[in-house]
């Protein structure tokens, strides 16, 4: 499995590679704006999302590109962290959950039987509402995934260790206490964490569901400055309440919101817009998004 | 469907509101203004400059309403535009208003000249264009209208005719002997006045359709430049062409 996931992901590198070729080699000028369109690293066609039998969120068919944020917006219900979670099968550890539809991760079905999703989600990290450093200390939070994946050499989960911290903008307020525990740090420091422990696995994609909901201006400002830092080498998905916090860290918004079910008694997530942010904050073309943003919506 | 942001919302309609009423203050003006040039009205010329300073203040009230709005509430979308619509329509009625006093000004400087009924006809005809042009560019404002608004610009054209026409027969009434050189300069002057609010009228159009969907005429100019800078076809496919509603009758 682990070997099917390398390959396509390795092919469709390859393929966005020689499409840039052929482009330069089409006479295109550098610098004229000629982007040579990757393959996307996320395709849903036709996501539907079960809780037993109520469809949570329907229909969802998305692309989402590498090295961009993608912020989720929508009001409660709507099922932008349940169609999050299909991104990393976080939703096979619901019993009742259900996913019909395609969800592909570089061109490979991510619920194939053959996927592994133990694998997806050394792929796939997650950071949580809630920061949830595991009891232990600042280097052994960090060195946890490494370790896992056979890394046993100090030197070499000591550089991990400061690379991921660093990367997370932490290293400069940590690195005199790497073995004080992880819990005695400020919640904004412990989501850091969080990230950087996301980050030492050498992941491809972070989710984020509500990353600074639990935290202050102070600390979302840094996370959100991180953000961009991380994109150059990690696309991101962001579930956000904060509109303006997806105005400001996303590329692309997608904007779902709850509608009756056709058989009309329980309301079910769509996803109704999904644009540049930039459009969907200025010129939305959907009235639903227009109504939502602006609060005319409730 | 439930109204989240009441407070903000009648704070959007009462900035529209308000530059309705301004809009409204520089529509009459216009006539006054005009009926002070022909009948030689040194008193009401008076009365339309002070006139202007509440124009003028007023104005500013909504540009620092807008201004508060925009550090306190964050609008986005539809909100965002009217907001940025109410900041540049503030400037396009406040300086309306301000051609409006020039033209008054411009009465008191040709005091006691006698103007021929042909001259008389045409200022008539500028005046009652111009404020046309300028209270059509503000009802669109008042319906968020783009068709409306697109078609002031076309308006405008009669205008700009009209003081060609204007200018002819000053020369001709100037070689008639019957007007002298610094009356002809400034009734020149004042047939600029009006084709300039008519110009302001046609600005409000384009922001309103800007309000109303985010088009921007400059969006065409600015294709137009980027095309000059390097025509090549981006990726195999073809140069953009200048688009968005109305890019056909600009380019």
């Amino acid at each position: 499995m682990k070997t099917e996931l390398d390959k396509n992901h390795e092919a469709h590198r390859m393929q966005g590679a020689e499409g840039a070729a052929m482009a330069t080699a089409g006479g295109t000028a550098e610098g004229s704006g000629a982007v040579a369109t990757e393959p996307p690293v996320f395709r849903t066609e036709g996501l539907t999302v079960y809780y037993g039998d109520f469809a949570a969120v329907r229909d969802v068919n998305l692309t989402l590109s590498p090295r961009e944020i993608t912020a989720f917006i929508g009001p409660s219900g709507c099922g932008k962290s349940t169609v999050l979670r299909c991104f990393d099968r976080m939703n096979d550890l619901i019993p009742t959950a259900r996913v019909e539809g395609l969800v592909e991760y570089h061109g490979v079905n991510l619920y194939a039987r053959e996927v592994d999703a133990v694998e997806v989600r050394r792929r796939i990290g997650m950071v949580f509402q809630k920061p949830n450093p595991f009891p232990k200390s600042i280097y052994d939070n960090l060195a946890f995934g490494p370790r896992l994946n056979g890394i046993r050499k100090k030197s070499e989960l000591d550089a991990i260790v400061e690379s991921s911290l660093q990367r997370a903008a932490l290293w400069d307020e940590v690195k005199d206490r790497l073995k004080s525990s992880a819990m005695g740090l400020s919640g904004g420091q412990q989501q850091r964490l969080c990230i950087a422990r996301c980050v030492a696995v050498e992941p491809d994609v972070i989710l984020m569901d509500e990353p600074c909901s639990a935290l202050d201006p102070i600390a979302t400002a840094r996370i959100e400055d991180l953000m961009q830092e991380l994109k150059k080498q990690f696309t991101i998905i962001i579930v956000t309440h904060n509109m303006q916090q997806a105005a400001r860290v996303s590329d692309k918004t997608a904007f779902f919101t709850t509608e009756f079910s056709i058989a009309g008694d329980r309301r079910t997530g769509v996803l109704v817009e999904f644009d540049s942010t930039r459009t969907i904050f200025s010129t939305p073309s959907d009235e639903r998004t227009e109504a939502y943003i602006t609060g005319r919506f409730g | 469907m439930t109204e989240l942001r009441k407070t903000f919302h009648s704070e959007l309609a009462e900035v529209h509101a308000e530059l309705m009423r301004i809009g409204a203050q520089v529509i009459e003006a216009i006539p006054r203004a005009t009926r002070v040039l022909l009948e030689m009205d040194l008193e009401g010329a008076d009365y339309m400059i002070q006139g202007d300073d509440e124009i003028d203040s007023r104005c500013i009230d909504v540009e620092e309403s807008c201004y508060r709005i925009l550090a306190l509430q964050s609008p986005v979308a539809s909100d965002l535009r009217a907001v940025i619509t109410a900041l540049k329509l503030t400037s396009e009625i406040e300086r309306s208003g301000d051609l409006a006093v020039n033209i008054c000004k411009a009465a008191r400087r040709i005091y006691g000249h006698d103007l021929n009924p042909k001259l008389r006809g045409l200022i008539t005809k500028m005046g009652e264009q111009a404020q046309h042009l300028f209270a059509s560019a503000m009802e669109a404002y008042d319906e968020s209208d783009a068709a409306k608004a697109a078609a002031v610009d076309d308006m405008d054209n009669f205008l700009d005719d009209l003081q060609r026409q204007f200018i002819q027969v000053i020369f001709e009434s100037h070689s008639s002997g019957t007007i002298d050189l610094p009356v002809a300069v400034q009734l020149a002057v004042v047939a600029r006045f009006y084709e300039r609010i008519g110009d302001h009228a046609v600005n409000i159009g384009e922001k309103v359709r800007y309000l109303v969907s985010g088009w921007m005429p400059e969006h065409v100019g600015a294709v137009r430049h980027r095309l000059r800078q390097d025509p090549t076809p981006v990726g195999g496919i073809p140069a953009p062409t200048p688009d968005g509603p109305g890019a056909a009758e600009q380019a």
